[in-house]
């Protein structure tokens, strides 16, 4: 049994090595394309051994399995197995050329993909096969002797079936693979569109224009839609417009310049390579995507993926989600105070917080509508006067000024805009700046350290300001009056409404959310923990499943099954699912049942989320959706609400887009010790069994 | 009734002669004659309107206050300390709406007994949303309370060996929370309640329901007292607490969610023998969330902010609470001193006992202020309301209002000799509404049977 296990392992990660050249990772779709290579046997047995010296290699100087299964570091083997059997003919000679020249690409994938991302934040692509490839046909000119017994004639092209221009699509597809015939070409075209419908499109979208383009300049069509390196066009469009970058219009715009101007290169390189008795072989492809793909990230241009999934599909699926869900770049503060205050000034306020001070926010007591209570002639009528200011993040304290005096109500201090200011350097380097503390009022010291909720002083009027408030901001140094940054507020509540992360506007009440003690123990998952749970479809029928904490080499939590993995992280108010891998329908159901669980009960408290594709949407709605939102990513959004019904009762509801939406209603029961007694959404349910072991 | 009497000739009043004094000597100004006071309405409406469409006495509670006050104590609290829950101590006043104002405003409830739970339960207060206190809780009343994950507080070692039972039955762990007795440095010092801290009892107990293996200790309770006139008092608790369950998780790994520092603070009445007016012998709520807080903040370990559950009564219901009163006759008793006999009694005023209620009447009086009695209906010689106030002649039919009433009252009420009267609450939009009928001779029989045999006028 756990030989077979590892066994099936090695081979998943063979076949990773075959789809990983679509950019794909599925072992289904590598073992099918793996078998379509074997319609030349040559090719098919060439790249099979090289894939596999390399892999055994990789072992052998031991490569963690971890890295080795995605099939990321042998495929740039299996290219140089798969050219080297497309010149010879399998022999004892050819062989150990084939071995050797694996082994080769192997070590120098895994050297320039690390120079690549340290110094360039770069993939190597198909740069190593390139090489290897070039070096490999250079050499073989002087081994006369394995051209003696090697050499053969590969199979000739049958004869036209299909239009000129239908026909070099699917040779140049076929190229890839060093298959350049229609009906290996036609084959791999069903498994990529069986896979992704995005880079199917992209395929041909690339083709077509690099082809054209290349006609246009050539004056002879058919012979620039016959050119088989016109693969380097597939590559590029797949690659910039979906893998890379995020499929969406201005990706596919980025694609399409890019294959534009590899027409141009390509004609330049393949002169240049031929009179070398060498073929191009992606080495257009490579130049452009990683120059484009350079330049894009250098920009910070908005659709850079810095996830990529198995697919574009999940990729988007994830971008847009995340998008949504998390504010991943800012960095995040709790609000500075306790109880219900109102925002009075937030970014870009039409009073101070303007041009390179715009980054900054000022909070009020208000209470039916005014700040103060009799006629706000003195700073004891105002709320908000000496009340507890709180630290809004973890760091250490680096300035401190407390002894300007708190201005008469509708006056301010010109000479001491900041009035009594406290400077905290966080942890991750941040320099957050609160102002207008009361007289002599703050409570800590240069040099302490802090927590989040610490108690620092009490609010006051000093500086430039008319009423008693808070001011906080995010700088850019430790000097007073720096200029701001952006940064979000996290864990609170607007209208009952509990925000995960935001930028509440102004005249919003709010309220900052301290997590409950109670409900961190409900979520503390332990690594191996087990979960029985009894699942019910529709239809009435049951099966048991078993769920089990597990954690990735990422070091990435997750709910995991034999099928799939469920994805899940923490912050300081909630527990929340990012991502789902694999195919289990149970696994969705969690997922799009309690996408964020906030770890604290308020009556009545709701939250709002934006729920993947792959987690709300069963069946052909799901690749129908995906492939909507490939066109507009705001296509197709899935709305969840949710509320807390009781103390360890949620209810909610599930809105799939569709014309007439459809509402599905969602229930979770949390276990009073440990993680969740029932999950229901429709008519599928999962009932715990048994505690955790 | 009193506008019956025909003008043309006034009542005669027996001549008095008192000593001419320049009012008690005290620098507040509170002269008997500035003392008096009139009230012609509560909220808007007419105490007039009132008794005519509800009668007298009536008790009569203002929504508008308790929203205000209810509202002034969580931001008092909530921006001192950013995890702080209000539970609505039933004890204090389980009228329905009462109750629901609170709940609306987002106090959970507090119940001392099987029939408040029910009580709670029936408003629709979820299980979980009941903190369950008191020395007696039958075995029944424990499982329901489990079955329903109320917050159970345990009060003496015999109340876990029953909660064990019920764990064992129910197969499954409860989550509880132990009440403490402490020395928060005051006096009386409630000691019977809950488990010593001390004495190394409450450490007992907590040892006690690890081994036993049944039940969670998840929460800490202590009620230090009630009227708790010194703010530093509650600091001191808190902080023993706190300092309690670090303890508790470093010897026995209990790990405490929550802290309830129980109830006892004052509302703005004032006690018997004291001399200062409360609002200047009774602290702020501002200072005792400040004193709270600052033992929070002095005690919990930096980053940590477990839940506060404060279980106040009185401080937010007793001024929003009003008892109108007629007088209903007058005579002058052989000490020289006047005695007013109003409908209303220590039947209905439990907290006459220890306080000096405001009194107010509907109308301004002539005259000079005279020592004067308020007695109750009832025959019964310790019927007092207040045994020494200056007022002026009253005639009869003159409505007198007496405030703060709104704690206790309407709960510690007797159904002695009279019938209880009704419960009128003036909404936010000066709407008088009944929440509880006055009682008629049907609340008295309803319960009761007679047998066949003594049954009166059958005939033979």
């Amino acid at each position: 049994m756990i030989f077979k296990k590892i066994e099936s392992q090695h081979f998943k990660t063979l076949f990773y090595s075959y789809s990983e050249i679509f950019f794909l990772q599925s072992s289904l779709a590598g073992l099918l394309l793996a078998v379509i290579t074997m319609i030349n046997i040559n090719v098919g047995i060439s790249g099979m051994v090289s894939v596999t010296a390399a892999y055994l290699f990789a072992r052998f100087i031991g490569m963690s399995k971890s890295f080795l299964n995605s099939g990321f570091y042998t495929y740039n083997a299996l290219l140089v197995g798969l050219s080297i059997g497309y010149l010879f003919a399998l022999t004892p000679l050819s062989l150990f050329f084939i071995i050797t020249a694996g082994v080769f690409s192997y070590v120098l994938s895994v050297m320039l993909e690390h120079l690549f991302s340290y110094y360039l934040r770069l993939p190597a692509l198909s740069l190593p096969f390139v090489m290897i490839s070039s070096i490999a046909y250079l050499a073989s000119y002087s081994y006369s002797n394995l051209y003696v017994i090697g050499s053969y004639v590969p199979l000739d092209n049958p004869t036209l079936i299909l239009p000129y221009w239908l026909e070099g699509f699917f040779m140049s597809l076929g190229a890839i693979l060093f298959s350049p015939h229609v009906y290996t070409g036609i084959l791999f075209s069903l498994v990529i569109l069986a896979v992704s419908r995005i880079i199917f499109l992209l395929a041909v979208l690339g083709f077509y224009l690099g082809a054209t383009l290349s006609g246009l300049m050539d004056g002879a069509m058919i012979s620039a839609y016959l050119n088989i390196n016109n693969f380097n066009f597939i590559l590029i469009a797949i690659a910039l417009g979906g893998v890379y970058l995020v499929p969406s219009p201005r990706s596919y715009v980025i694609a399409a310049i890019a294959v534009a101007i590899a027409t141009v290169l390509l004609d330049a390189v393949q002169l240049f390579w031929s009179s070398h008795g060498i073929p191009a072989f992606t080495l257009p492809f490579n130049i452009i995507t990683l120059s484009f793909l350079y330049v894009l990230k250098l920009v910070n241009f908005p659709l850079v993926a810095y996830a990529i999934r198995k697919s574009p599909e999940e990729t988007l699926d994830d971008y847009i989600s995340n998008l949504n869900r998390f504010d991943l770049v800012s960095p995040r503060l709790s609000l500075p105070f306790s109880g219900q205050w109102t925002v009075w000034q937030g970014f870009n306020g039409q009073w101070t917080h303007q041009g390179q001070w715009q980054h900054a926010y000022d909070f009020v007591i208000e209470k039916n509508g005014a700040t103060h209570q009799n006629e706000g002639l003195h700073l004891e009528d105002y709320y908000a006067y000496k009340k507890p200011v709180l630290a809004p993040c973890a760091g250490k304290i680096i300035k401190i000024i407390n002894t300007l005096p708190d201005n008469i109500p509708g006056t301010v201090d010109r000479q001491n805009n900041w009035g009594n200011l406290i400077i905290i350097k966080t942890e991750l380097g941040s320099f957050v700046e609160l102002s207008h503390f009361a007289h002599e009022s703050i409570l800590v010291k240069e040099g302490d350290s802090i927590e989040i909720g610490t108690r620092l002083g009490l609010c006051g009027n000093s500086g430039y300001s008319p009423q008693p408030h808070i001011h906080i901001q995010i700088q850019t140094s430790a000097h007073i009056g720096a200029a701001t940054l952006p940064f979000v507020f996290q864990g609170y509540l607007d209208h009952q409404q509990f925000i995960a992360l935001g930028l509440p506007p102004e005249k919003s009440h709010i309220e900052p959310l301290y997590a409950e003690r109670s409900m961190e123990h409900k979520t503390a998952f332990i690594l191996e923990q087990c979960f029985t749970y009894l699942a019910h479809d529709e239809s009435g029928n049951t099966e048991e499943i078993i769920l089990k904490v597990g954690m990735s080499p990422t070091s990435e939590t997750y709910i995991g099954t034999p099928q799939g993995k469920l994805f899940f992280g923490r912050d300081k108010h909630s527990l929340y699912f990012y991502r789902l891998e694999g195919n289990d329908p149970w696994l969705a159901l969690i997922f799009s049942a309690l996408p964020r669980l906030p770890l604290l009960y308020r009556h009545s408290m709701s939250w709002q989320d934006c729920l993947p594709v792959a987690a709300g949407v069963r069946g052909w709605r799901r690749h129908w959706l995906n492939l909507l939102r490939a066109v507009n990513h705001r296509s197709g959004q899935l709305h969840y609400r949710a509320h807390w019904h009781h103390e360890d009762i949620i209810r909610g509801q599930l809105s799939t887009p569709a014309k007439n939406e459809e509402h599905t209603n969602i229930e979770v029961i949390l276990h009073p010790q440990l993680g969740f007694e029932r999950i229901r959404v429709g008519n599928r349910y999962l009932e715990r069994q048994e505690n955790a072991e | 009734m009193s506008t019956s009497t025909p003008k043309s000739k006034s009542n005669y009043v027996k001549p008095l002669i008192t000593k001419l004094q320049g009012g008690m000597i005290n620098k507040f100004g509170a002269t008997p004659y500035y003392a008096r006071k009139v009230r012609t309405n509560i909220d808007g409406v007419s105490i007039e309107s009132l008794t005519k469409n509800f009668g007298s006495p009536l008790f009569v509670f203002s929504e508008t206050h308790i929203r205000h006050t209810i509202r002034q104590a969580k931001e008092a609290f909530s921006t001192r300390y950013p995890n702080v829950t209000f539970a609505w101590s039933y004890k204090t006043n389980y009228l329905d709406a009462i109750n629901a104002i609170f709940h609306q405003e987002g106090s959970i409830a507090e119940v001392v007994s099987e029939m408040e739970y029910d009580k709670a339960r029936h408003l629709g207060v979820p299980g979980s949303d009941i903190i369950f206190n008191g020395p007696h809780k039958s075995i029944a009343a424990l499982k329901k309370a489990a079955q329903e994950g109320a917050k159970i507080h345990i009060d003496h070692f015999d109340e876990i060996d029953d909660l064990e039972k019920v764990a064992e039955e129910l197969d499954r762990k409860i989550p509880v929370a132990i009440r403490l007795s402490l020395d928060a440095g005051i006096h009386p010092q409630w000691s019977r309640f809950g488990f010593n801290l001390e004495s190394g009892q409450a450490m007992d107990a907590a040892r006690r329901i690890t081994m036993g293996g049944h039940l969670q200790l998840i929460g800490l309770h202590c009620h230090i007292g009630t009227f708790v006139l010194e703010p530093d008092a509650y600091k001191t608790q808190i902080e023993k607490m706190i300092h309690f369950g670090y303890r508790l998780e470093e010897t026995l790994d209990i790990h405490i969610d929550y802290f309830d520092i129980g109830g006892g603070l004052p509302s703005r009445s004032q006690l018997k023998d004291t001399y200062m007016p409360p609002d200047i012998s009774v602290p702020a709520m501002d200072t005792y969330a400040e004193k709270i807080s600052e033992g929070l903040n002095n005690a919990l370990r930096p980053g940590d902010y477990p839940k506060l559950y404060i279980e106040s009564g009185r401080a937010l219901i007793d001024e929003a609470g009003y008892l109108i009163t007629t007088n209903i006759a007058s005579k002058r008793l052989p000490d020289g001193r006047k005695s007013y006999i109003l409908d209303a009694g220590v039947n209905l005023l439990f907290t006459a006992n220890w306080y000096k209620f405001n009194i107010e009447t509907d109308r301004e009086l002539a005259g000079l202020g005279e020592p004067s009695l308020l007695n109750g209906p009832l025959c019964m010689n310790i019927d007092i309301i207040d045994e020494g106030t200056m007022l002026p002649p009253m005639p009869r039919g003159t409505r007198v209002i007496l405030s703060p009433v709104g704690a206790y009252n309407v709960t510690q009420w007797m159904q002695f000799i009279e019938y209880r009267p009704a419960v009128v609450l003036i909404t936010e939009e000066s709407k008088p509404l009944v929440i509880r009928e006055g009682e008629d001779l049907s609340d008295l029989l309803h319960r009761e049977h007679l047998p066949d045999h003594l049954k009166l006028n059958q005939p033979s």
